[in-house]
């Protein structure tokens, strides 16, 4: 029987697949060769392509700021990946021991996840404005006058005013997350250790913490890729980038080379070095995904 | 006595510290909603409460001024067409690989699933100069194909997980039936995935009605804009009149807000299940 459907078959998972590997080989694979090849050509994008080499990466090591678009692409993913997780982390077990508006709480902080970039970051633009914004309005009305910052346009302050609404973004995301694995752990495992006597902190450590360890890890991944491609959407709508280049991260770069300077090979240069590095956060996550899959 | 205290004060504190990161959350958008109904001076002078009337007509005006109208419906063919490509194709594609035993079924899944390591807005550049020679730019089915094969993967990986569940006798008592492969696969297999297709909705559909990246460098003149692209030009043109501006962004949100609060469980699973398992 199961042979005679096999046999059947023929041709049929070939065409069932066919779409599918057409439209990713057209736009997934074509965009990473393709990239690959321009990235060694000098091209504007239009007239005629001319051979380079290795040059655009040389061009592309040497500029200092790529190196700063580098360190800001990082910085920017440490911090919301430490603060989505912290904050997600922390207010999942605050709600653990709330009886009453779990609900209205989960809804609320959830919210802003179904919210675009854009809005977001002109209402976060708003908020920080120095004259009309309700941030540094606040900090007057609390008499703390002195935190009052150009949030956007100094410097030493933008990129992190930046990271901030990405973080209030998805903090109720990772609370979700975070709260579904906790309330997986079995009491039991909480009974045992208090007749032990152990204290809550002692609990967290040595019974939360190991039995949520995969949704951790799948957390810090998940922040950690979103970081490299989502912080062009803030950084364009909130400061192009500025002041003095300040927010300036990968993606951000890469796009004004290939269409302000009119460099295409470069630009491309600049994001396969950016691919590179989120492949590898990719195949761990990956990996932990489909591991997950098998169990 | 000592036990009750005990008890209270860390409830206490567990009440100031969620209630302030409700706060946080839902005051920006009560700010934007009460902005969007002020007129221009009191915009400046009220910044912190509810309008003192009600300018219902910054939202004509901002309606009318960034064509919102037009973006909806940008926006609508965008996301719906996107679907109408992606779920039947990832659909056939998760059946067979995860169903049936043929040659080459590994390196086909395999080749699909390596997609996962790549969040398709990295290579943003490079995919903008493949639809530029394709001619997808500047069109609307072209930027949901591009959509369709960024989401590929994620979709095939996911739906994957649902038809290996069911019982292969499902199929064999269809096709003793006399129905051929493909029509158990459409009647008897795929309706029972429906959860699978749904979180691939959400997630994705989601992913895709606020996506700005992709659609800023293929989306390039004003009639083919989408929302989060129209927004953006308004803030460019209209950057002095606020509380239209505000309008236009509440006009943007609420319709939003108003869907996740009706359907907020499936919202809630369906984004969380999409990022976990695919």
């Amino acid at each position: 029987m199961i042979k005679k459907l096999k046999q059947k078959d023929g041709l049929f998972p070939y065409y069932m697949t066919a779409p599918a590997l057409i439209l990713f080989t057209a736009f997934i694979v074509c965009p990473f060769v393709y990239g690959v090849y321009t990235s060694f050509f000098k091209w504007d994008g239009l007239s005629s392509m001319k051979w380079l080499g290795l040059q655009n990466y040389l061009f592309v090591l040497q500029d200092n700021a790529f190196w700063a678009a580098l360190k800001n692409t990082f910085v920017y993913a440490i911090v919301i990946t430490i603060f989505k997780n912290g904050i997600g982390l922390a207010l999942a077990l605050l709600l653990m021991g709330q009886k009453r508006g779990k609900g209205f709480c989960r809804t609320s902080l959830y919210m802003p996840v179904t919210f675009s970039y854009v809005v977001i970051g002109v209402l976060w633009t708003w908020i920080y404005n120095p004259t009309f914004g309700i941030l540094n309005g606040l900090l007057t009305k609390l008499g703390l006058s002195g935190l009052i910052q150009g949030w956007l346009s100094d410097p030493n302050v933008a990129l992190y005013s930046v990271a901030w609404v990405d973080i209030w973004k998805w903090i109720g995301f990772h609370m979700v997350l975070y709260l579904s694995a906790i309330q997986a752990v079995p009491e039991e495992l909480y009974e045992a250790a208090r007749i032990d006597g152990a204290s809550k902190f002692r609990e967290f450590i040595h019974i939360t913490v190991p039995q949520i360890n995969s949704t951790i890890v799948l957390n810090v991944l998940l922040a950690i890729t979103g970081a490299f491609v989502n912080n062009y959407n803030l950084v364009n709508v909130m400061t192009g980038g500025g002041p003095f280049g300040s927010t300036e991260v990968a993606l951000t770069l890469a796009v004004k080379t290939a269409f302000v300077y009119r460099n295409v090979g470069k630009a491309n240069a600049m994001s396969m070095i950016l691919f590179a590095f989120v492949f590898i956060i990719g195949f761990l996550q990956f990996k932990l995904m489909t591991k997950e899959d098998k169990n | 006595m000592k036990l009750h205290k005990r008890k209270i004060v860390p409830a206490i504190v567990r009440f100031l510290i969620l209630g302030f990161f409700i706060v946080i959350t839902l005051y920006p958008v009560f700010w934007m909603i009460a902005g969007s109904l002020k007129s221009t001076s009191e915009f400046y002078q009220n910044i912190w409460g509810i309008p003192k009337s009600f300018m219902f007509s910054n939202y004509i005006s901002a309606w009318q001024r960034g064509n919102l109208g037009g973006k909806y419906i940008n926006s609508i063919l965008t996301t719906g067409l996107f679907l109408l490509i992606v779920i039947p194709v990832n659909s056939c594609a998760a059946y067979v690989i995860s169903r049936l035993r043929f040659k080459g079924r590994v390196f086909i899944s395999t080749f699909l699933l390596v997609g996962m390591m790549v969040p398709g807005g990295v290579l943003g550049m490079p995919t903008y100069t493949v639809a530029l020679k394709l001619g997808l730019i500047n069109s609307i089915p072209g930027i949901a194909l591009v959509y369709a094969g960024q989401n590929i993967s994620f979709g095939v990986f996911m739906l994957r997980a649902f038809y290996v569940g069911l019982p292969a006798s499902l199929e064999e008592a269809a096709m003793m039936d006399g129905c051929t492969r493909f029509q158990s696969f459409l009647r008897i297999i795929m309706p029972l995935t429906k959860p699978g297709i749904m979180i691939q909705v959400i997630f994705s559909g989601l992913n895709i009605w606020n996506e700005y990246f992709l659609a800023s460098l293929m989306l390039r003149t004003e009639n083919l804009k989408t929302l989060p692209l129209g927004l953006m030009s308004f803030v460019g043109e209209y950057a002095t009149d606020f509380p239209q501006l505000f309008a236009a962004l509440t006009a943007v949100t609420l319709p939003m807000i108003i869907v996740y609060l009706l359907a907020q469980k499936q919202f809630i699973r369906g984004l969380t299940a999409g990022s976990t398992k695919g």
